[in-house]
C-alpha cells in the first residue's frame, strides 16, 4: 500500500510494510499517515518479502530499497491518473502497410500488427523514440488508422519453427517442474536455440494462467527481440522494462506487472523489481553478463535476486547462457542448479566456426593487422561475404603522446589517459567524459609533432579504408551509435547484407544474426591476459564466444582468426575447441587455489574523498572499530589502480569470508557505525558480491 | 605568410644553457633524396619528413676536401605542403635547427623553418609562396 507521510517540512511516499498497533517511539514521536493512495493494487507479500530479502543482503535501509524499486510516477506524491495505459490497434481504415511510403508512419503501423500493443511496445518494435516517432504518431491517430482497445488476455501461441528433438527434450524437463521452485543452468551454444526453448516454456506458464519474467542484457533487449515476443504470444499482453523507457510508459509497465495483467514481463535487471502475483517462471537469458549487476545505489545482481525471487514465488528460474558466470557453473557443478546442456546448433547442418589464432611474433602486423588475417579479409571482398573486425576499444587511439619529452594527454580529473577521437576531433576521458582540444603542439615542451599511439575503431577502420578502397566499411561502437535507434537501423542493414567490412566493439557481439557474415577477426585479445583482474579471463572469454558466434550461422562454415602474442595460451586453446566447460573448470581450479569466489565470499568497502589520505583512513577506522570474527577476512586498504576518478581519490577495502552468513552478520551490524564514522566530503559504500574491481 | 601566433609553453622549464649566447641555426643546401607523403598531426598540422643530401667542397686544415652529408629534415604547416609537392631530386636551401629524434633516441633531425628552392640561376627568395612549380 502507497501512502504519503510527512517528513521534516515536506511530504513523501512511503509504502506500508506491516501494521502494528504498538511503537517503540513515544507516542508524541509518531506522526499521522496524510493520505492512503488507492491508485495501485496493494503490493503483494511476496513482493514486499523480496524487498526485505535484498535489502538485508546488500546491506542497503529498507526504505531505500522499497521506494528505489518503484517506477518513477509512483515514487511522487501525486496521485496517478486512472487509465495510465492505452492499448492500440490498426483500424479497419488503415491502408495496406505494402502501399503505404517507407517512414515512420508504415514502420509503425507494420509494428501494429492487428493485435493490442501499448504505444511503447509499437515504438520497441518500430525500433523509434518518443520524440522520433510523435509526429507521425499524431497523423495515424488523426486519420483514424490506429484506435484505442481494450488490451488482449490470451495466451494464444505461435510457435516459430518446428523445435528440434534436442529443444523439445530440454523443453519436456524444464516444463516439468513448473509450480515448484527448481533452479537450471540451461548452457547452449550460440545458435542452439535457446530463446525458442523459452519461448515453448513460456507459453505452457501461461495457459496455466501465470506470469513470465524475462530479463536480458541492455545490449540485448532490441526490437528484433521484442518483436519475437509479441509474435510468439499475438494475444499476450506483454510488458517492456528498461531504463530508456520514459517515466509515463515504466510507469504503466510496472502497475500493469503488479496488477498480474501483464502475462509476459521483458525487460533489464530492473524488471527484477517489478511486482508479479501471479509469477510462474523467470528465465535470465545470458545469465554472465556484468549489466545484470547494478553498479550505483543499492548494489543488486538482478541475476541473483530472481534465484530467490523464485523460491519466493515457487518457481522454477532458468539461467540461460553459451558461456555461464564461473558462479553460476560452479552453483551448478555443486549441484544446487540443474545443468542442461545444449551443444550443438539448432539448424541442421550449421556448423560452429574454425577459430585460429594469428601468431603476432611471427607475423609481424601492418598498422595493427596481421597480414594473414588482411588476406582473409581480402578472400571475404572477393566471394561478396561479409568480414567483421572486432576491436573492444572505441575512439582513434588510447594515447596521444609527445615523443620529444614523454608527455601524453591525461585527464585533470582521473588517473587516466585522454582518448583520441579524430571523428568530432577531441581528446575524450572514456572514465569521466571530459572533452578537451586536441592541443597542436605539446603543452610542455612545444614540439607540435604528437603521435596517436595505439588503436581503437576509428583507427581501424581508417587503416583498413586504405587498404580496401573500394570495400564498404561500417565502424559500430557508442559515438557511431549514440541513439538506440541509430544501432538498430545499422544492424538491420548488415542482416540484408549492407556493407563489406564490419568494425566493432562488444555492441556488435551480442545476439545479433548477421547471414552474410563469414569472417571474424580479433584484435587486441590479450588485454585480458595481462590484467590484474581475476574476471578479466572469464569476460574475454564469453565477449570471445559471442564474437565468434556471429561467424556463419547458416549454411556458410564461419572462421574466427585471433590476433595474440601469446597463441599457446590456454583460454585461445578452449576457445578453439569450443570447450566453455574445460575453460571454466581451468578457471574454477586457479579460484579455489588462489582463494578467489566462487570459493569465498566477498564484499568490498569503497570510499572516495577529494583527497586520497582522508578515504584511507577512514577504512582504515573501519577496521579497527569492528575487528571482524575470525571466519571473516579483512585485507588492508587500498588505493584504486585508478585512483582518480571524475575528481574524487578512491579506495577500497576487501573483505572475505568462506561462510555467507557470517559474512552477512558481520555487515550488518557494521553498517550503522560506519554511517555515524564517515566525513562529510567523503562518499562511501558497501558492495557485497562485487565483480567490479577497477 | 598566415603563420599561427607563437605560443608560450605553459611551463617554461629551460634550464641551465638557453638563450641567444647559445644558437642552434643550421642552414644547409642540397636536393632532397628521400621524401615520405605529407601527413598530418592529430591537430591537423601537415608535417613532412624527408632527407636532404649535401655534397660540398669546403677548406679543412688549409686544404680543399670534399663534403658529402646526408641530413634528415622535417618541416610543418606550409613548409612542409612546400615540400611535399616538391618533386624528388629538387634542389633547395633550408634554415632551421637540430633536435633530438626522440626523447629515446640521440639521432638529430634538422628541423626546417625556411625553404627556399634552388633554380638554374640562383634567384633569392625568402619563403616561397611563388616557388612552387617553378
Amino acid at each position: 500500500m502507497r501512502v504519503v507521510v510527512p517528513f521534516r517540512r515536506g511530504k513523501r511516499v512511503g509504502v506500508v510494510m506491516e501494521v502494528s498497533t504498538t511503537s517503540e517511539l513515544p507516542a508524541a514521536r509518531v506522526k499521522p499517515i496524510d493520505d492512503v493512495k488507492t491508485d495501485m493494487a496493494p503490493l503483494p507479500a511476496e513482493w514486499l518479502s523480496f524487498m526485505r530479502f535484498l535489502a538485508t543482503y546488500y546491506q542497503r535501509p529498507l526504505g531505500e530499497t522499497v521506494i528505489g524499486a518503484l517506477p518513477p510516477r509512483l515514487k511522487l506524491p501525486r496521485t496517478l491518473p486512472p487509465d495510465a495505459m492505452r492499448f492500440y490497434r490498426r483500424s479497419a481504415a488503415a491502408p495496406p502497410t505494402d502501399t503505404l511510403r517507407a517512414g515512420r508512419r508504415r514502420r509503425l503501423l507494420e509494428a501494429l500488427a492487428d493485435k493490442a500493443c501499448s504505444r511503447e511496445q509499437v515504438l520497441a518494435c518500430a525500433g523509434l523514440t518518443h520524440d522520433d516517432a510523435a509526429s507521425a504518431w499524431r497523423q495515424l491517430v488523426n486519420d483514424a488508422w490506429v484506435e484505442r482497445c481494450a488490451p488482449h488476455s490470451g495466451t494464444r501461441f505461435v510457435a516459430p519453427h518446428m523445435p528440434s528433438p534436442a529443444q523439445s527434450a530440454v523443453t519436456r524437463e524444464l516444463l516439468a517442474s513448473l509450480g515448484r521452485f527448481d533452479p537450471f543452468l540451461l548452457h547452449g551454444i550460440t545458435g542452439s536455440g535457446k530463446t525458442e526453448i523459452y519461448l515453448h516454456v513460456i507459453a505452457e506458464v501461461l495457459a496455466r494462467g501465470a506470469q513470465a519474467l524475462v530479463l536480458v542484457p541492455e545490449i540485448s533487449l532490441t526490437p528484433q527481440l521484442a518483436s519475437r515476443f509479441e509474435q510468439a504470444f499475438p494475444d499476450t499482453h506483454m510488458v517492456l522494462l528498461h531504463s530508456g523507457l520514459p517515466d509515463g510508459p515504466r510507469t504503466a509497465g510496472w502497475l500493469a506487472a503488479a496488477r498480474g495483467e501483464a502475462g509476459v514481463v521483458l525487460g533489464t535487471r530492473l524488471a527484477a523489481l517489478a511486482p508479479m502475483p501471479r509469477l510462474g517462471l523467470i528465465v535470465v537469458d545470458e545469465e554472465h553478463d556484468p549489466s545484470f549487476k547494478q553498479q550505483d545505489g543499492m548494489r543488486y545482481s538482478g541475476r541473483d535476486a530472481v534465484v530467490y525471487r523464485a523460491k519466493l514465488a515457487d518457481c522454477p528460474v532458468i539461467l540461460g547462457s553459451a558461456t555461464p558466470s564461473l558462479e553460476t557453473w560452479f552453483n551448478a557443478s555443486r549441484g544446487r542448479y540443474r545443468l542442461i546442456s545444449l551443444p550443438e546448433r539448432a539448424s541442421p547442418g550449421a556448423r560452429l566456426p574454425e577459430v585460429r589464432t594469428i601468431d603476432l611474433k611471427r607475423e609481424p602486423p601492418e598498422d595493427g593487422i596481421a597480414p594473414s588475417l588482411l588476406k582473409a579479409i581480402q578472400s571475404r571482398l572477393e566471394r561478396g561475404e561479409q568480414s567483421l573486425i572486432f576491436i573492444n576499444r572505441r575512439g582513434y587511439a588510447p594515447v596521444l603522446a609527445c615523443e620529444a619529452c614523454g608527455w601524453s594527454a591525461g585527464c585533470t580529473r582521473c588517473t587516466a589517459k585522454m582518448v583520441l577521437h579524430t571523428v568530432g576531433h577531441k581528446l575524450r576521458c572514456h572514465h569521466c567524459g571530459a572533452e578537451d582540444r586536441i592541443p597542436p603542439a605539446c603543452p610542455a615542451c612545444g614540439n607540435p609533432d604528437l603521435k596517436a599511439a595505439g588503436r581503437g575503431t576509428q583507427r581501424v577502420e581508417e587503416t583498413l579504408a586504405a587498404r580496401f578502397p573500394q570495400a564498404h566499411i561500417l565502424r559500430i561502437d557508442r559515438d557511431s551509435a549514440r541513439r538506440r535507434e541509430e544501432l538498430s537501423d545499422t544492424l538491420e542493414a548488415i542482416r540484408s547484407g549492407h556493407g563489406d567490412i564490419l568494425v566493432g566493439t562488444q555492441l556488435l557481439a551480442k545476439g545479433h544474426d548477421f547471414p552474410e557474415l563469414t569472417l571474424v577477426g580479433v584484435l587486441n585479445a590479450d588485454g585480458a591476459l595481462l590484467s590484474t583482474d581475476y574476471r578479466a579471463a572469464e569476460r574475454m572469454f564469453a565477449t570471445l564466444s559471442q564474437v565468434a558466434g556471429r561467424a556463419g550461422r547458416r549454411d556458410w562454415p564461419g572462421q574466427v582468426l585471433v590476433q595474440t602474442l601469446y597463441p599457446e595460451h590456454s583460454m585461445f586453446r578452449a576457445l578453439a575447441r569450443h570447450d566453455y566447460a574445460g575453460f571454466a573448470n581451468a578457471q574454477l581450479a586457479e579460484r579455489e587455489a588462489a582463494g578467489f569466489p566462487p570459493y569465498v565470499h566477498e564484499a568490498v568497502l569503497r570510499a572516495e574523498a577529494p583527497a586520497l589520505d582522508t578515504a584511507i583512513r577512514f577504512l582504515r577506522a573501519a577496521v579497527e572499530r569492528f575487528p571482524p570474527p575470525a571466519p571473516v577476512t579483512l585485507f588492508d586498504p587500498v588505493p584504486y589502480l585508478m585512483t582518480r576518478r571524475a575528481g574524487y581519490e578512491r579506495a577500497r577495502l576487501l573483505i572475505q569470508s568462506s561462510s555467507r552468513i557470517v559474512l552477512q552478520t558481520y555487515l550488518s551490524a557494521w553498517f550503522l557505525p560506519l554511517t555515524e564514522m564517515a566525513p562529510r566530503d567523503l562518499r562511501w559504500h558497501l558492495d557485497v558480491d562485487p565483480i567490479e574491481f577497477d | 605568410m598566415p603563420n599561427r601566433p607563437l605560443r608560450r609553453l605553459r611551463q617554461p622549464d629551460l634550464v641551465g644553457v638557453s638563450g641567444p649566447e647559445y644558437p642552434n641555426r643550421i642552414e644547409l643546401g642540397g636536393r632532397i633524396v628521400e621524401l615520405g607523403a605529407l601527413r598530418h598531426t592529430p591537430a591537423g598540422l601537415p608535417v613532412a619528413e624527408f632527407r636532404i643530401l649535401h655534397e660540398s667542397v669546403a677548406i679543412e686544415a688549409g686544404l680543399e676536401r670534399k663534403v658529402n652529408a646526408e641530413v634528415d629534415a622535417i618541416a610543418f604547416n606550409a613548409q612542409a605542403r612546400l615540400i611535399a609537392s616538391s618533386p624528388l631530386d629538387s634542389r633547395l636551401r633550408v634554415v632551421g635547427f637540430l633536435c633530438a629524434k626522440s626523447q629515446r633516441s640521440r639521432k638529430l633531425v634538422l628541423h626546417v623553418s625556411k625553404v627556399e628552392f634552388i633554380e638554374s640561376s640562383p634567384s633569392a627568395n625568402a619563403d616561397g609562396q611563388n616557388l612552387k612549380g617553378a
